[in-house]
């Protein structure tokens, strides 16, 4: 039995857990995550140097005080809605706060980001397959769209028409070249048995590096001193229409990743590939009796979930961009958390893609007001995972005070949590 | 499986090894007669990189972080438990062991020691304590391996860079302003080419003990006998009376001490921590993991190949300083990643240890 057949073995136990446990489990993650974040502020801020303290706890100063920190992350990814450098602990609501600010649409457009590649993770975890190379195939469908868009634009109407007609052929474009990146992985998987971590995050840095080249020294925008191309007129870009303060965000976008949701939601569960793909996953032995093509399935679902992948990329580079630049976000790599918080599930995407949009969004407003850098995020990112990840440690802390004995009970006398080799 | 299936298996994965390792040999074989018959041209630069002493020396330098973390993967792997979370190891190693030796003065000494050793041994000691950490998540709350070695590497990277930004005010460190420097070895260090071995970074020399006392105590040992069981037929090792789980952990914490050195090594030997988008490990600790997979966990093997990964970035960090020619040097940058694809495609098939991955239930829940 292989690593990743085991692996297997455990998405299949996840998925076996109840929804409602599933959702506790990514509650409390999230809640865990934050106090080690917590925890994570206050020793850092022993490490900066401040004039005054923030907080004093155990008659030490700290330099960043964790509830300051998360109240700032909040409500700036909410654009504001209370004052909360007033004293006290009930904050006074600001009476300025416009939904349509900046803050919120910056996590708004996280957020529609994140659908994309927490969609693409999903898919391809629910096929049993790590893709761990969103990231690249981001980069280079958001490449392919943009190139696209580039050349395609002068042969078009200008205005509305022009990119009623460009804009979707640019996002397919960019589906396509993404997809078929994530192709390569699953054909190597399929057909040499590599392993689809490693492979896939193995061409993450090939992708940067070939799309770094093209750029560089082939379709580069020649005004500029930065690696990125030309940008696009306005109307082959995706404006923010409701959000008129900017924040590069596009309700439009937001609506093709909620139906792309419910799209995916339907191909896996309504569709006879949907069940070949899930039972490769969660039971690749009963798949393969039931005469499932395994090897096409990776194949298959791996450029699905490289096209879900490139179609972030399209978004990107055209609702927040409106060109491709060199550095992009490591969208592809908070897809991971996202898909990981939302057990996989694409309906659980678009919470978890919230929740995460809000705290990269909010984590701007605390370096600015609080001094607490953003990367804060990027651990937060991977302690959600670790807490994800271990399931057996919640439902040692539920029975160790006692909290839910009755559902212990169940478990244990069910038999389907944990306890293979007995 | 059956046993015929796993021989047959064992017998193409000899073939893809030997076909590798000749094809290796046979390239390198065609741009020496091509750069003997050309001299002046471009097989002539090739030729005269591959077989310059400081491509060597650097080979050699680059390969310490891989070899390290295969090493230690190998030991975390063949206890059973797969440790994707190299990378992160690898960050956190480098990054702590310079924060340390800025935070106690590059030039101090304490003890006798001087403040870079200092940082040295901190890298190694964040880097045990990470594994530790994936360890209990992997073994006590018996998490899916993939998963937590995926969030040891993402907290890493995360951690790393935000620590810098708290204390520096970017997510690089200042440069220390001193390196480990290096040990020569008199006379040997005057032998053409070869004396590269001799005028070495230390951590070059800990490399050369350290891969052969690898091999030595997995194989050769009580402990490396139970570590190869516990990765193969843990319910043998049950049954003598040997705790599965504390070799486990054991493997899992020689692999964040291994890792350890290596990360140290990195960031030390170049006197500064560099945190843009994958850090300056960028991807070591996988290139690691395909290292040992083609080495087919055998120490030896696992530092042949991660020499050969190194001496193709090497030889392509030489390759950029060439005039010249007309390849971009972000494409030649991808060498290293593409053989590694290669390679991996073609060892793909490797056949892991029986219960790497599985968690082990001693059926005793109290422990």
């Amino acid at each position: 039995m292989s690593a990743t057949e085991n692996a297997k073995a455990v998405l299949r136990r996840l998925t076996a857990a109840s929804a409602t446990e599933r959702i506790l489990i990514s509650f409390a993650a999230l809640v865990m995550a934050v106090l080690v974040g917590a925890v994570i502020i206050l020793v850092s801020g022993r490490i900066t140097t401040c004039q005054t303290a923030a907080t004093t706890l155990f008659g030490t100063g700290f330099c960043y005080d964790p509830v300051e920190v998360y109240l700032v992350l909040f409500n700036g990814a909410l654009g504001e809605p209370f004052l909360v450098n007033r004293p006290g602990i009930l904050k006074p609501l600001n009476p300025d706060w416009n939904p349509l600010s900046f803050g919120l649409a910056l996590t708004l457009k996280e957020t529609t980001l994140l659908i994309f590649t927490g969609l693409s993770v999903a898919v391809s975890f629910r096929a049993g397959l790590f893709n761990i190379g969103t990231q690249g195939q981001l980069v280079l469908g958001g490449l392919a769209t943009a190139l696209f868009s580039f050349f395609v634009a002068p042969l078009l109407p200008s205005g509305l028409v022009g990119g009623l007609i460009l804009i979707p052929l640019a996002v397919i474009v960019g589906a396509l070249v993404g997809g078929l990146y994530g192709a390569i992985p699953g054909a190597l998987k399929a057909y040499a048995d590599a392993n689809e971590v490693i492979t896939t995050i193995m061409l993450n840095f090939i992708a940067a590096q070939i799309a770094f080249v093209l750029v560089s020294e082939f379709y580069g925008n020649p005004d500029s001193q930065v690696v990125e191309t030309t940008p696009l007129p306005d109307w082959a870009t995706l404006l923010p229409v409701a959000f008129p303060q900017g924040g590069d965000f596009s309700i439009l976008a937001l609506a093709f990743g909620l139906a792309l949701v419910v799209a995916v939601w339907f191909l896996l569960e309504q569709t006879s590939f949907g069940y070949d793909l899930r039972t490769s996953g969660e039971q690749p032995e009963a798949a393969e009796y039931g005469g499932v093509d395994a090897k096409r399935t990776t194949v298959t679902s791996m450029f699905l979930s490289g096209a879900l992948g490139g179609m972030g990329g399209a978004i990107w580079v055209l609702m927040v961009m409106g060109k491709w630049q060199a550095g992009v976000p490591a969208l592809g790599f908070d897809g991971i958390t996202v898909s990981i918080l939302a057990g996989n599930n694409p309906f659980g995407v678009v919470p978890a893609a919230l929740l995460f949009g809000t705290l990269k969004s909010g984590s701007l407003a605390v370096q600015f007001g609080t001094g607490v850098p953003k990367q804060l995020v990027g651990v937060l990112r991977g302690l959600i995972i670790l807490f994800v990840a271990m399931p057996e440690f919640f439902r040692m802390l539920g029975s160790a005070i006692d909290l839910e004995p009755d559902r212990e009970t169940v478990a244990t006398d069910g038999g389907s949590l944990g306890g293979d080799d007995e | 499986m059956s046993t015929t299936t796993i021989d047959r298996l064992r017998d193409t994965e000899l073939s893809y090894r030997a076909t590798l390792a000749g094809g290796a040999l046979s390239v390198f074989l065609l741009i020496a007669l091509l750069g003997l018959a050309f001299p002046g041209s471009i097989w002539g630069n090739f030729l005269a990189i591959l077989t310059s002493r400081s491509t060597l020396s650097s080979a050699l330098r680059l390969s310490v972080p891989i070899t390290f973390a295969a090493l230690g993967g190998i030991f975390s792997e063949k206890a059973g438990v797969v440790n994707i979370g190299l990378e992160g190891l690898l960050i956190i190693s480098a990054f702590t062991a310079v924060i340390t030796t800025a935070v106690v003065g590059p030039e101090m000494t304490v003890l006798g020691l001087p403040a870079i050793w200092i940082g040295f041994f901190a890298g190694i000691l964040s880097s045990v304590l990470f594994s530790a950490l994936f360890a209990v998540v992997c073994i006590r709350f018996k998490a899916d391996q993939i998963i937590a070695g995926l969030a040891v590497w993402l907290i890493a990277l995360g951690l790393a860079p935000f620590a810098a930004t708290v204390y520096y005010g970017g997510v690089n460190t200042d440069n220390l302003g001193t390196t480990l420097g290096t040990w020569t070895i008199p006379v040997l260090s005057d032998i053409p080419f070869f004396g590269a071995f001799f005028d070495a970074d230390p951590a070059v020399y800990m490399m050369l003990v350290a891969v052969p006392a690898s091999w030595y105590v997995l194989n050769r040992t009580a402990f490396g006998r139970h570590v190869r069981a516990s990765g193969e037929n843990p319910k043998a090792l049950d049954t003598v009376g040997v705790d599965v789980s504390r070799v486990r952990y054991a493997g899992v914490l020689l692999s964040g001490f291994l890792a350890g050195i290596g990360g140290s090594a990195l960031s030390l030997g170049l006197g500064q921590f560099v945190g843009n988008n994958q850090t300056m490990v960028n991807g070591k600790g996988f290139i690691a993991i395909v290292a040992y997979l083609f080495g087919n966990y055998n120490p030896i093997g696992a530092f042949g190949a991660s020499f050969l990964f190194a001496g193709l970035e090497a030889a392509q960090i030489r390759l950029q300083q060439v005039p010249g020619y007309a390849i971009p040097d972000s494409l030649i940058q991808t060498i290293p990643y593409v053989t590694v694809l290669v390679v991996l495609a073609l060892v793909g098939r490797t056949r892991i240890p029986e219960a790497a991955g599985e968690h082990y239930d001693t059926g005793d829940d109290n422990r």
